[in-house]
């Protein structure tokens, strides 16, 4: 009986250990986290649009109306990758999601020279060498310093109402996510 | 020799059974740590950024999504009125009160799991700041129905239970909050369709 009852002390210490050890390794076997989604059907560097069919399994969390994103991967150990869209949309901003799908930087247009979408997301140590000669072509961009190695730039762009289609399309569909290696 | 068998595998099992239950439950049941509420809605500024419970985080690993950052805005859900009961889309309400300030928001019907309502007509369930017709002070009314109704009207359809979800785009608020001062809306029922 004694015996018993130790083995089921022991099952239930054990199951402490396996709630934690499930609870700390669920978020990295997700394939469900945004991160896992575009990488399984975008290469780096390549933008896609996320308001189209192109991710499996439409999002399951709330989605807004007025909101359509854009993203693309990058890996700042290729260097720093220079984001840039075209034209002028009623608002947009931005998130850069790490190799988990958590949302690490957030930015608004407010940041930006005219509103305009042209960023350059480096390493700290990379915008040392940045700040020391600003390459051509970085002169109106917006600095994005992150830690990550690996991530997602991940543009939303608000659309009051559909007489924007064609203005945010372009926007969208311009979206261009460029490496930029540095000397 | 049987006997120390079996009792090795009853800890085995109670182990395993009840780790993958007990987080199982947890994720399923137990309301979020970190909320942010003001009446009737709920927001988690930290869910799906590293300053996230590990709950949270197997949460979100599970659910999925893009949460917007906090330099880009907040979102709020409500899947109760403000007496606490739970909304219902053959039902009408009256959203009442003020919004804070914000660049542009949004207000959309949606169900359970999160997706908009069905259009009524070729009329999204869903409003933005622009949209709307402003009365002189700040506050705003928006009746939430499945009847047409005057002034700001937010089309919902069909039956069964929904949330309401304001978005607040571009606000200082999402950046450093006091709870103490954040005002909402309230969400008062009127009445329901048999």
């Amino acid at each position: 009986m004694l015996r018993l009852l130790y083995a089921a002390i022991l099952g239930v210490v054990g199951a402490g250990i396996v709630h934690i050890a499930i609870l700390f390794m669920l978020p990295s076997y997700s394939e469900r986290d945004i991160w896992s989604r575009i990488s399984s059907v975008a290469a780096p560097y390549t933008a896609i649009r996320l308001d189209r069919e192109t991710l499996k399994g439409t999002p399951s969390r709330p989605t807004n109306p007025f909101l359509t994103a854009a993203a693309c991967r990058f890996d700042l150990s290729d260097g720093p990758v220079h984001v840039t869209a075209p034209g002028a949309v009623p608002m947009w901003s931005m998130s850069i999601y790490d190799s988990d799908g958590l949302n690490v930087f957030g930015l608004s247009d407010r940041t930006a020279t005219d509103k305009r979408f042209d960023l350059v997301v480096l390493t700290p140590p990379q915008m040392q060498k940045v700040r020391a000669e600003v390459p051509a072509g970085f002169a109106r961009s917006v600095f994005v310093e992150t830690g990550t190695g690996e991530g997602i730039v991940l543009v939303r762009v608000l659309m009051p109402d559909e007489s924007w289609q064609s203005v945010i399309d372009t926007f969208l569909d311009g979206l261009k996510c460029t490496p930029m290696p540095l000397e | 020799m049987l006997k120390t068998v079996l009792l090795t595998l009853l800890a085995l099992a109670i182990a395993v059974g009840g780790g993958a239950g007990s987080v199982w439950m947890m994720l399923e049941n137990a309301p979020p740590i970190g909320a942010l509420e003001a009446g009737p809605w709920t927001s988690f500024p930290d869910a799906g950024t590293r300053n996230a419970d590990p709950y949270s985080r197997a949460r979100f690993a599970r659910e999925g999504g893009a949460p917007l950052g906090r330099a880009e805005g907040i979102v709020f859900s409500a899947s109760r009125d403000s007496a606490g009961r739970s909304l219902r889309r053959n039902c009408t309400y009256r959203i009442e009160g003020p919004v804070p300030s914000a660049r542009f928001w949004t207000l959309h019907a949606a169900d359970v799991s999160g997706a908009l309502l069905p259009p009524l007509g070729r009329r999204r369930p869903a409003l933005h700041s622009e949209m709307i017709l402003h009365r002189q002070d700040d506050e705003l009314i928006i009746t939430v129905s499945p009847e047409p109704s005057p002034d700001n009207w937010l089309a919902i359809t069909g039956r069964g239970a929904m949330q309401l979800i304001l978005t607040l785009l571009d606000t200082p608020l999402s950046s450093g909050f006091q709870v103490g001062e954040l005002a909402l809306p309230e969400i008062l029922l009127v009445g329901c369709d048999a």
